[in-house]
């Protein structure tokens, strides 16, 4: 799903947090115990609902609240308690905190001030900027005389004007409607690989993290449940939290029945599923089956064989236009939805409430979730 | 006659008479006085009394305009030299209520949000005892054999006492005490909605804590710092009872020259000359200043 995934070649590591630990208040552990290196020109998303430390993370990143234990390094530099305007690293704001007194010209310029830059190359760099952003008709504007996309452009513009070694990024796109978002986040990454700019964002918005990252953490009360890349995080999900929070997913709770090296049949409720690969467990084990409804297919034959499908009766059809979800009511009383692609305009399945219905998958499209 | 009741009933509807009230207070208690002080200023001194301000010529109401006394205030130094001591002490008061309600206002609305009530509560308490009494409360503290005198001189500090009393710098303490509260409110209101981030994102573009304070607290407290100013000018210009008690013979202001004119000439239309060039001197700055705001507020095209 990454738009631009970067090239594997073998990069040196920019940050490097070692064991960080927040606490405050000596209660509320905000991060627990977290590592992670991120190299020179990657795109580097801390994924995680409300509450879950990643804000309070790249605060730490920022310089705005110092670590209770751990290191931060940037670039080999013990970076852990040098205060924010000594840190070669920028933000781009939640909504932005663009200086209402200052025009677009003066907020893009106020960082390169601050280093006393002689004036021609200030104004060669701030007008850089502005095209970069292509702002530069709005020069002269004040901040509340800009719809939200540019502001958010401003904001961009700022944050790199100073071209800092590590960009964050919180919530880029979290003030922005529906629409405006699917453009914007391709600009962004457009114009973050052409400055060439490590990035960290944060975002609890994970449609947003898988196609701007090339690298995502999942986090959770302070940890991280789970760091790669957009598909491994997506296909291969290490945990029932991890594959429950990034997409749709149906789990069933199923045992251990055969466990060989090349596949191993479960048991659960309904069905029978025969996955395709060898898992790191033992026969009587309790699991869990993670299969993304994208990859149910819906009819109403009976599939031949004794795997991997099951039936249940329609009790609810959401109408996407590109695709529509089917509600599966099971023998079990568990409720599976299944997407089904409208790829020809005449709904292809035909299936209505109240329909009986089969679903069935593939061998490879479960994933066996021990956790 | 339907047409009249209609009429009425749509001007008497609940909106006009909810808007209505503050106009006709406004109308009632400022707009009539102000246009009756106009009306004395530039008429003879006979014809000072509410009744015979309109004089009736041929079944028609005729005004008779009068401008000696804006003539005489204009010739008269003594009437320049009062305003311009005047606006220099009310200047003077407000510059030195900023400099000491910045800081103060500033830590207020930086201090834990559970003290913040206790503190503002702190900068109202004074004005449970009468305004009099305060600045009276003053002139025992400042005499020869006061409060302050006799404790310096007890601890040997000094071996005579400080003539504090009926000089400029009595004058300051009582105008900056009385009107201090005046600036500190507005500020601690607009200081206490700055948001923080803004200091956050100059903090991450390069910019140390006192920097971020004149590049960003500062400027986004602007309006606080005009309205504080404002509250505290205004009124200290017309200042009357301070300078009266607490200031002296070369502490001239303009307030006790218009009381003269009152009380002690009975000059009625050459005190309300100088009431309204008063006023004119306060609102000029004002009406110029929101003009200026008011460009500065407007989407440039």
């Amino acid at each position: 799903m990454a738009i631009a995934p970067r090239a594997n070649a073998v990069r040196e590591d920019l940050l490097r947090v070692e064991g960080v630990t927040k606490i405050f208040d000596g209660i509320v552990k905000a991060v627990d115990n977290v590592s992670l290196t991120v190299a020179t020109g990657e795109i580097f998303a801390l994924l995680g609902g409300s509450g879950c430390g990643k804000s309070t993370l790249l605060r730490m990143l920022a310089g705005f609240e110092a670590p209770t234990q751990g290191k931060i390094f940037l670039a080999g530099e013990d970076i852990t308690n040098l205060p924010p305007y000594q840190r070669p690293i920028n933000m781009m704001f939640q909504s932005y905190a663009l200086f209402p007194h200052l025009t677009v010209w003066e907020n893009i310029a106020f960082g390169l001030r601050r280093d006393h830059m002689p004036k021609a190359q200030l104004i060669e760099r701030v007008e850089s900027m502005l095209s970069l952003v292509q702002l530069t008709k709005y020069a002269k504007r004040k901040p509340h005389q800009l719809s939200g996309g540019q502001q958010q452009r401003v904001a961009l513009a700022r944050s790199l004007a100073k071209r800092p070694k590590l960009l964050l990024l919180d919530e880029p796109l979290g003030a922005l409607d529906k629409k405006l978002r699917e453009t914007t986040q391709l600009e962004l990454v457009n114009i973050i690989e052409e400055v060439g700019v490590t990035c960290v964002l944060v975002t609890h918005d994970q449609e947003e993290a898988m196609t701007m990252a090339s690298r995502i953490a999942v986090m959770s009360e302070g940890y991280f449940l789970q760091i790669g890349s957009p598909d491994e995080v997506y296909e291969m999900p290490n945990s029932r939290q991890v594959a429950d929070f990034i997409g749709n997913v149906n789990i069933f709770d199923g045992v251990v029945e055969e466990d060989e090296s090349d596949h191993v049949t479960i048991r659960s409720a309904d069905c029978l599923h025969y996955v395709g690969h060898g898992i790191s467990g033992n026969s009587g084990m309790v699991v869990g089956v993670a299969l993304r409804p994208e990859k149910i297919l819906l009819s109403k034959e009976k599939p031949a064989g004794t795997f991997n499908w099951c039936e249940g009766e329609v009790t609810e059809i959401a109408y996407f236009g590109a695709y529509t979800t089917y509600h599966l009511k099971l023998k079990s009383g568990k409720v599976i939805k299944a997407q089904e692609l409208n790829n020809t305009r005449d709904l292809s399945c035909g299936l209505t409430w109240g329909d009986s219905a089969f679903a069935q998958w593939s061998d490879l499209a479960m994933v066996v979730l021990t956790q | 006659m339907n047409n009249m009741t209609n009429y009425l009933r749509r001007f008497f509807n609940g909106r006009h008479l909810v808007i209505g009230i503050p106009y006709l207070w406004f109308l009632m208690l400022a707009l009539v006085p102000l246009f009756i002080v106009l009306k004395i200023s530039v008429s003879e001194m006979e014809s000072t009394s509410v009744s015979n301000m309109v004089s009736w010529s041929q079944g028609w109401p005729s005004i008779k305009l009068n401008f000696a006394s804006y003539v005489f205030i204009g010739s008269d130094e003594l009437y320049v030299k009062a305003y311009l001591s005047s606006l220099n002490y009310a200047l003077l008061t407000t510059v030195i209520c900023l400099v000491i309600g910045y800081p103060f206002a500033y830590f207020m609305a930086r201090s834990p949000k559970h003290l913040q009530p206790m503190l503002l509560m702190l900068i109202m308490l004074p004005f449970w005892t009468s305004f009099l009494l305060r600045i009276y409360a003053w002139k025992t503290l400042l005499v020869s054999n006061g409060v302050i005198n006799n404790v310096l001189m007890s601890l040997g500090i000094i071996k005579l006492p400080l003539e504090m009393m009926n000089t400029p710098f009595s004058l300051m303490v009582g105008m900056v005490y009385s009107y201090l509260p005046f600036m500190i409110l507005p500020l601690y209101a607009n200081l206490s909605k700055l948001d923080m981030r803004y200091l956050e994102a100059a903090a991450d573009l390069g910019t140390s804590p006192l920097k971020a304070f004149w590049l960003i607290t500062v400027p986004l407290s602007k309006a606080g710092i005009i309205a504080g100013a404002m509250l505290v000018f205004i009124p200290a210009v017309g200042e009357y009872v301070i300078p009266e008690l607490l200031g002296g013979p070369n502490t001239l202001m303009i307030g006790r020259v218009l009381w003269d004119e009152f009380f002690s000439n009975n000059d009625w239309p050459m005190a309300s000359a100088v009431a309204v060039v008063m006023i004119l001197l306060i609102m000029l700055p004002m009406a110029i200043y929101n003009k200026y705001q008011s460009e500065q507020l407007e989407p440039k095209p």
